[in-house]
Protein backbone atom coordinates (compact mmCIF):
# COMPACT_ATOMS: atom_id res chain seq x y z
CA UNK A 1 0.00 0.00 0.00
CA UNK A 2 1.63 3.35 -1.27
CA UNK A 3 0.49 6.02 1.41
CA UNK A 4 0.90 9.89 0.59
CA UNK A 5 1.15 12.29 3.82
CA UNK A 6 1.65 15.86 4.23
CA UNK A 7 1.69 17.83 7.01
CA UNK A 8 0.83 21.96 7.04
CA UNK A 9 0.23 21.58 11.18
CA UNK A 10 2.80 24.06 12.30
CA UNK A 11 5.75 26.09 10.76
CA UNK A 12 7.44 23.30 8.64
CA UNK A 13 5.60 22.04 6.04
CA UNK A 14 6.48 18.22 4.83
CA UNK A 15 5.12 15.46 2.22
CA UNK A 16 6.15 11.84 2.78
CA UNK A 17 5.97 8.89 0.40
CA UNK A 18 5.46 5.40 2.63
CA UNK A 19 5.18 1.81 0.71
CA UNK A 20 4.87 -0.91 3.28
CA UNK A 21 6.18 0.52 5.92
CA UNK A 22 9.37 1.60 4.25
CA UNK A 23 9.97 5.39 3.59
CA UNK A 24 10.61 5.64 0.10
CA UNK A 25 11.03 9.88 0.11
CA UNK A 26 10.06 12.61 1.98
CA UNK A 27 10.69 16.16 1.16
CA UNK A 28 10.82 18.84 4.07
CA UNK A 29 10.60 22.54 4.51
CA UNK A 30 10.81 24.33 7.64
CA UNK A 31 11.51 28.15 6.07
CA UNK A 32 8.55 30.14 7.22
CA UNK A 33 6.86 31.01 3.81
CA UNK A 34 3.59 29.99 3.47
CA UNK A 35 2.16 26.72 2.55
CA UNK A 36 -0.20 27.45 0.03
CA UNK A 37 3.16 28.15 -1.88
CA UNK A 38 5.46 25.11 -0.71
CA UNK A 39 3.49 22.41 -0.52
CA UNK A 40 2.40 21.42 -3.91
CA UNK A 41 5.34 22.19 -5.61
CA UNK A 42 6.65 19.71 -2.66
CA UNK A 43 4.08 16.88 -3.51
CA UNK A 44 5.03 17.32 -6.92
CA UNK A 45 8.69 17.12 -6.75
CA UNK A 46 8.61 13.93 -4.71
CA UNK A 47 5.51 11.98 -6.79
CA UNK A 48 7.81 13.29 -10.01
CA UNK A 49 11.29 12.14 -8.40
CA UNK A 50 10.13 8.47 -6.98
CA UNK A 51 8.28 7.85 -10.17
CA UNK A 52 4.93 7.69 -8.66
CA UNK A 53 2.30 8.32 -10.52
CA UNK A 54 -0.54 10.36 -8.05
CA UNK A 55 -3.43 7.51 -9.27
CA UNK A 56 -0.61 4.88 -8.00
CA UNK A 57 -1.11 6.62 -4.07
CA UNK A 58 -3.80 3.96 -2.52
CA UNK A 59 -4.11 6.24 0.71
CA UNK A 60 -3.87 9.97 1.16
CA UNK A 61 -2.77 11.13 4.96
CA UNK A 62 -2.75 14.51 6.53
CA UNK A 63 -2.14 15.94 10.19
CA UNK A 64 -5.64 17.44 10.24
CA UNK A 65 -5.08 19.06 13.59
CA UNK A 66 -4.36 20.50 16.37
CA UNK A 67 -2.24 23.03 14.88
CA UNK A 68 -2.58 26.69 13.60
CA UNK A 69 -5.67 27.77 12.01
CA UNK A 70 -4.15 27.92 7.97
CA UNK A 71 -1.99 25.45 8.07
CA UNK A 72 -4.53 22.84 9.02
CA UNK A 73 -6.79 24.47 6.43
CA UNK A 74 -3.95 24.15 3.44
CA UNK A 75 -3.21 20.48 3.70
CA UNK A 76 -7.00 19.38 4.44
CA UNK A 77 -8.05 20.95 1.77
CA UNK A 78 -4.90 19.79 -0.78
CA UNK A 79 -5.78 16.21 0.31
CA UNK A 80 -9.26 16.47 -0.27
CA UNK A 81 -8.56 17.84 -3.68
CA UNK A 82 -6.36 15.26 -4.82
CA UNK A 83 -8.33 11.97 -3.15
CA UNK A 84 -11.43 13.13 -4.34
CA UNK A 85 -11.11 12.68 -8.03
CA UNK A 86 -9.20 9.13 -7.52
CA UNK A 87 -12.08 8.33 -4.70
CA UNK A 88 -9.26 7.18 -2.57
CA UNK A 89 -9.37 6.79 1.51
CA UNK A 90 -8.56 9.53 2.96
CA UNK A 91 -6.47 9.09 7.13
CA UNK A 92 -7.11 12.23 9.30
CA UNK A 93 -4.41 11.96 11.50
CA UNK A 94 -3.59 13.90 15.05
CA UNK A 95 -0.64 16.19 14.32
CA UNK A 96 0.41 15.14 18.15
CA UNK A 97 -0.48 11.15 17.05
CA UNK A 98 2.29 11.69 14.21
CA UNK A 99 5.07 12.86 16.33
CA UNK A 100 4.50 10.01 18.29
CA UNK A 101 4.78 7.86 15.60
CA UNK A 102 8.30 9.27 14.23
CA UNK A 103 10.15 8.12 17.09
CA UNK A 104 8.89 4.25 18.26
CA UNK A 105 12.23 3.25 18.86
CA UNK A 106 12.25 4.91 22.23
CA UNK A 107 10.79 3.41 25.79
CA UNK A 108 8.68 5.28 27.81
CA UNK A 109 6.14 8.17 27.47
CA UNK A 110 6.46 10.92 24.43
CA UNK A 111 4.93 13.92 25.63
CA UNK A 112 3.92 15.91 21.98
CA UNK A 113 3.46 19.61 22.63
CA UNK A 114 2.57 22.38 20.57
CA UNK A 115 2.32 25.57 21.05
CA UNK A 116 -1.18 27.51 20.87
CA UNK A 117 0.31 30.66 22.73
CA UNK A 118 -1.08 32.35 25.51
CA UNK A 119 1.02 29.99 27.85
CA UNK A 120 -0.98 27.26 26.59
CA UNK A 121 -0.49 23.94 24.24
CA UNK A 122 -1.36 21.12 22.50
CA UNK A 123 -0.89 17.95 24.12
CA UNK A 124 -1.04 14.20 23.98
CA UNK A 125 0.44 11.52 25.99
CA UNK A 126 1.75 8.43 24.43
CA UNK A 127 3.17 5.26 25.96
CA UNK A 128 5.96 3.64 23.88
CA UNK A 129 6.92 -0.72 24.36
CA UNK A 130 8.49 -2.17 21.64
CA UNK A 131 7.67 -0.34 19.16
CA UNK A 132 4.19 0.24 19.86
CA UNK A 133 2.37 3.21 20.12
CA UNK A 134 -0.64 3.47 22.68
CA UNK A 135 -2.25 6.45 23.20
CA UNK A 136 -3.06 7.56 26.99
CA UNK A 137 -4.67 11.15 27.13
CA UNK A 138 -6.72 12.37 24.62
CA UNK A 139 -5.65 15.79 22.69
CA UNK A 140 -6.06 18.37 24.15
CA UNK A 141 -5.25 22.06 25.28
CA UNK A 142 -3.89 22.94 28.51
CA UNK A 143 -1.71 25.87 30.08
CA UNK A 144 1.74 24.88 30.06
CA UNK A 145 1.90 24.85 34.23
CA UNK A 146 -0.67 22.39 34.36
CA UNK A 147 1.02 19.91 32.05
CA UNK A 148 4.46 20.57 34.19
CA UNK A 149 2.36 19.13 36.96
CA UNK A 150 1.24 15.72 35.47
CA UNK A 151 4.53 14.85 34.35
CA UNK A 152 6.15 15.78 37.46
CA UNK A 153 4.62 12.80 38.69
CA UNK A 154 5.96 10.24 36.26
CA UNK A 155 8.72 7.66 36.38
CA UNK A 156 8.91 6.93 33.28
CA UNK A 157 11.22 8.67 31.13
CA UNK A 158 9.67 11.40 29.29
CA UNK A 159 10.33 12.41 25.80
CA UNK A 160 9.41 15.97 25.11
CA UNK A 161 8.77 16.35 21.30
CA UNK A 162 7.33 19.53 19.34
CA UNK A 163 7.40 23.45 18.47
CA UNK A 164 6.12 23.12 22.15
CA UNK A 165 8.72 21.12 24.03
CA UNK A 166 11.09 24.01 25.19
CA UNK A 167 8.19 25.44 26.75
CA UNK A 168 7.93 23.03 28.81
CA UNK A 169 11.33 22.20 29.35
CA UNK A 170 11.84 25.33 30.71
CA UNK A 171 9.55 24.40 33.56
CA UNK A 172 10.74 20.83 33.51
CA UNK A 173 14.87 20.57 33.08
CA UNK A 174 14.94 19.51 36.62
CA UNK A 175 13.90 16.59 36.01
CA UNK A 176 16.03 13.61 35.48
CA UNK A 177 13.80 11.57 33.75
CA UNK A 178 12.70 14.88 31.31
CA UNK A 179 14.19 14.68 27.80
CA UNK A 180 14.11 17.19 25.20
CA UNK A 181 14.41 15.37 21.78
CA UNK A 182 16.93 16.41 19.74
CA UNK A 183 16.25 19.50 17.74
CA UNK A 184 16.62 17.54 14.21
CA UNK A 185 13.76 14.99 15.32
CA UNK A 186 11.46 17.63 17.27
CA UNK A 187 9.15 18.94 15.17
CA UNK A 188 6.88 16.65 13.08
CA UNK A 189 6.89 15.64 9.90
CA UNK A 190 4.73 13.64 7.05
CA UNK A 191 6.51 10.62 7.86
CA UNK A 192 4.69 10.14 11.02
CA UNK A 193 1.64 10.78 9.67
CA UNK A 194 2.02 7.88 7.15
CA UNK A 195 2.74 5.31 10.18
CA UNK A 196 0.15 6.65 12.27
CA UNK A 197 -2.31 6.35 8.85
CA UNK A 198 -1.20 2.74 8.19
CA UNK A 199 -2.19 2.07 11.46
CA UNK A 200 -5.35 3.57 10.96
CA UNK A 201 -6.27 1.75 7.79
CA UNK A 202 -5.50 -1.87 9.68
CA UNK A 203 -8.01 -0.73 12.41
CA UNK A 204 -10.58 0.37 9.43
CA UNK A 205 -10.28 4.03 10.55
CA UNK A 206 -9.88 5.78 7.56
CA UNK A 207 -12.80 8.41 5.64
CA UNK A 208 -13.45 9.65 2.78
CA UNK A 209 -12.53 12.49 1.25
CA UNK A 210 -16.07 14.15 2.12
CA UNK A 211 -15.91 13.11 5.56
CA UNK A 212 -11.97 14.44 6.41
CA UNK A 213 -12.40 17.70 8.21
CA UNK A 214 -10.09 19.83 10.35
CA UNK A 215 -9.81 19.46 14.02
CA UNK A 216 -9.50 22.17 16.08
CA UNK A 217 -9.04 22.51 20.21
CA UNK A 218 -10.47 25.32 22.03
CA UNK A 219 -8.27 26.90 24.35
CA UNK A 220 -9.94 26.27 28.31
CA UNK A 221 -8.80 30.27 28.33
CA UNK A 222 -11.47 30.57 25.38
CA UNK A 223 -14.17 29.71 27.55
CA UNK A 224 -13.59 33.18 29.23
CA UNK A 225 -15.66 36.45 27.47
CA UNK A 226 -12.48 38.01 25.36
CA UNK A 227 -13.80 41.54 25.17
CA UNK A 228 -11.73 43.61 27.75
CA UNK A 229 -14.24 45.72 30.20
CA UNK A 230 -13.82 49.31 28.87
CA UNK A 231 -15.22 51.08 31.62
CA UNK A 232 -12.36 49.30 34.10
CA UNK A 233 -9.68 50.22 31.68
CA UNK A 234 -7.30 53.07 32.97
CA UNK A 235 -6.93 54.48 29.87
CA UNK A 236 -10.78 55.36 29.26
CA UNK B 1 6.13 55.39 29.05
CA UNK B 2 6.81 58.18 26.49
CA UNK B 3 3.54 60.88 26.12
CA UNK B 4 3.05 62.82 23.12
CA UNK B 5 0.97 65.92 22.34
CA UNK B 6 -0.04 66.08 18.54
CA UNK B 7 -2.76 68.70 16.53
CA UNK B 8 -3.28 67.68 13.87
CA UNK B 9 -3.78 63.83 12.15
CA UNK B 10 -0.51 64.69 10.22
CA UNK B 11 1.42 64.86 13.41
CA UNK B 12 0.24 61.42 14.78
CA UNK B 13 1.21 60.38 11.32
CA UNK B 14 4.30 61.53 12.45
CA UNK B 15 4.98 59.70 15.67
CA UNK B 16 3.43 56.63 14.33
CA UNK B 17 6.67 57.01 11.68
CA UNK B 18 8.88 57.58 14.39
CA UNK B 19 7.72 54.39 15.83
CA UNK B 20 7.95 52.31 13.07
CA UNK B 21 11.56 53.33 12.49
CA UNK B 22 12.59 51.36 15.98
CA UNK B 23 11.01 48.31 15.02
CA UNK B 24 13.63 45.14 13.92
CA UNK B 25 10.18 43.51 12.11
CA UNK B 26 8.36 40.83 14.24
CA UNK B 27 7.21 43.24 16.87
CA UNK B 28 3.15 43.48 17.79
CA UNK B 29 1.76 46.97 18.00
CA UNK B 30 -1.26 47.61 20.02
CA UNK B 31 -3.22 50.28 19.27
CA UNK B 32 -6.12 51.35 21.69
CA UNK B 33 -8.31 54.57 21.53
CA UNK B 34 -12.11 55.19 20.89
CA UNK B 35 -13.54 55.91 17.31
CA UNK B 36 -12.07 58.58 15.22
CA UNK B 37 -8.68 58.65 17.80
CA UNK B 38 -6.67 58.47 14.84
CA UNK B 39 -5.60 55.15 14.82
CA UNK B 40 -5.75 54.48 11.50
CA UNK B 41 -3.73 57.71 10.77
CA UNK B 42 -0.99 56.82 12.89
CA UNK B 43 -0.89 53.47 11.00
CA UNK B 44 -0.68 55.01 8.19
CA UNK B 45 2.27 56.96 9.03
CA UNK B 46 3.78 53.39 10.81
CA UNK B 47 3.33 51.64 7.34
CA UNK B 48 4.64 54.71 5.34
CA UNK B 49 7.89 54.72 7.34
CA UNK B 50 8.13 50.83 7.28
CA UNK B 51 7.99 51.01 2.75
CA UNK B 52 5.08 50.49 2.50
CA UNK B 53 3.70 52.13 -0.84
CA UNK B 54 -0.15 50.89 -0.79
CA UNK B 55 -2.71 52.82 0.53
CA UNK B 56 -3.87 52.29 4.57
CA UNK B 57 -7.11 51.99 5.95
CA UNK B 58 -9.27 50.46 8.92
CA UNK B 59 -9.90 46.56 7.53
CA UNK B 60 -12.98 46.36 9.58
CA UNK B 61 -14.78 44.09 7.24
CA UNK B 62 -11.92 42.08 6.12
CA UNK B 63 -10.03 42.10 9.13
CA UNK B 64 -6.99 42.01 8.17
CA UNK B 65 -4.50 44.37 5.33
CA UNK B 66 -1.44 42.86 4.35
CA UNK B 67 0.89 45.24 3.08
CA UNK B 68 4.58 44.81 1.77
CA UNK B 69 6.77 47.05 3.30
CA UNK B 70 10.65 46.25 3.88
CA UNK B 71 9.17 43.69 6.02
CA UNK B 72 5.73 42.70 6.08
CA UNK B 73 3.15 44.67 7.69
CA UNK B 74 -0.29 43.13 9.02
CA UNK B 75 -2.69 45.59 9.63
CA UNK B 76 -5.75 43.98 12.14
CA UNK B 77 -8.81 45.46 12.91
CA UNK B 78 -10.18 43.67 16.11
CA UNK B 79 -13.73 46.22 16.08
CA UNK B 80 -15.58 43.16 15.16
CA UNK B 81 -13.37 40.47 16.99
CA UNK B 82 -14.75 39.46 20.37
CA UNK B 83 -14.21 35.61 21.00
CA UNK B 84 -11.61 33.33 20.80
CA UNK B 85 -13.04 31.44 17.95
CA UNK B 86 -13.47 34.49 15.75
CA UNK B 87 -9.31 35.42 16.87
CA UNK B 88 -8.24 32.37 16.14
CA UNK B 89 -10.40 31.92 12.74
CA UNK B 90 -9.00 35.62 11.46
CA UNK B 91 -5.26 33.39 11.60
CA UNK B 92 -4.00 35.97 13.63
CA UNK B 93 -1.78 33.57 15.40
CA UNK B 94 -0.07 32.50 12.31
CA UNK B 95 0.97 35.94 11.32
CA UNK B 96 2.87 36.13 14.63
CA UNK B 97 6.90 36.36 14.46
CA UNK B 98 6.32 36.78 10.38
CA UNK B 99 6.35 40.66 10.51
CA UNK B 100 4.98 43.60 12.49
CA UNK B 101 1.65 43.38 13.19
CA UNK B 102 0.33 46.50 14.03
CA UNK B 103 -3.63 45.89 15.44
CA UNK B 104 -6.18 48.27 15.88
CA UNK B 105 -9.30 48.05 18.68
CA UNK B 106 -6.64 46.14 20.71
CA UNK B 107 -9.34 46.39 23.64
CA UNK B 108 -11.13 43.48 22.14
CA UNK B 109 -8.19 41.00 22.48
CA UNK B 110 -6.10 42.46 25.42
CA UNK B 111 -5.65 38.66 27.35
CA UNK B 112 -4.28 37.20 24.40
CA UNK B 113 -1.73 39.57 22.86
CA UNK B 114 1.53 38.19 23.77
CA UNK B 115 3.30 40.10 26.81
CA UNK B 116 6.38 41.11 24.85
CA UNK B 117 4.40 44.28 23.15
CA UNK B 118 3.90 47.59 22.34
CA UNK B 119 1.47 49.78 23.62
CA UNK B 120 -0.04 52.61 21.83
CA UNK B 121 -3.21 54.52 23.83
CA UNK B 122 -4.61 57.89 21.65
CA UNK B 123 -6.79 59.79 23.36
CA UNK B 124 -9.31 62.64 22.43
CA UNK B 125 -7.89 66.15 24.33
CA UNK B 126 -10.27 68.27 21.57
CA UNK B 127 -11.15 68.18 17.77
CA UNK B 128 -7.61 68.15 16.46
CA UNK B 129 -5.58 67.21 19.60
CA UNK B 130 -4.94 64.20 20.89
CA UNK B 131 -2.06 62.58 23.28
CA UNK B 132 -0.50 59.56 22.30
CA UNK B 133 1.11 57.40 24.85
CA UNK B 134 3.71 54.21 23.90
CA UNK B 135 5.08 51.61 26.46
CA UNK B 136 7.21 49.07 25.26
CA UNK B 137 9.12 51.32 23.41
CA UNK B 138 11.57 54.18 23.32
CA UNK B 139 10.98 56.78 20.13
Amino acid sequence: MKILAIDTSASPVSAALVEDGRLLGEFYLNIRTTHSQTLMPLVSALLETTGTAVSDIDLFAVNAGPGSFTGVRIGVASVKGMSMPLDKPCAQVSTLEAMAYSMPYRHGIVCAVMDARCKQVYNALFRLTDGQVERITEDRAIPVEMLAGELGEMKEPVYLTGDGAELCYEQLHEMENVVLTPVNIRFQHAYGTAVAAARMAEENRLCSSDALMPVYLRLPQAERELKARLANKKHQ
Amino acid sequence: MQIFKTSSAEETEQIGARLAQTLQGTEVVALFGSLGAGKTAFTRGFAAALGVEDGVSSPTFALVHEYAGRVPVYHFDMYRVTSWDDLYTTGFFDYMDNGIMIIEWSENIVDFLPENRIDVTIDHVSENERTIRIEGAEI
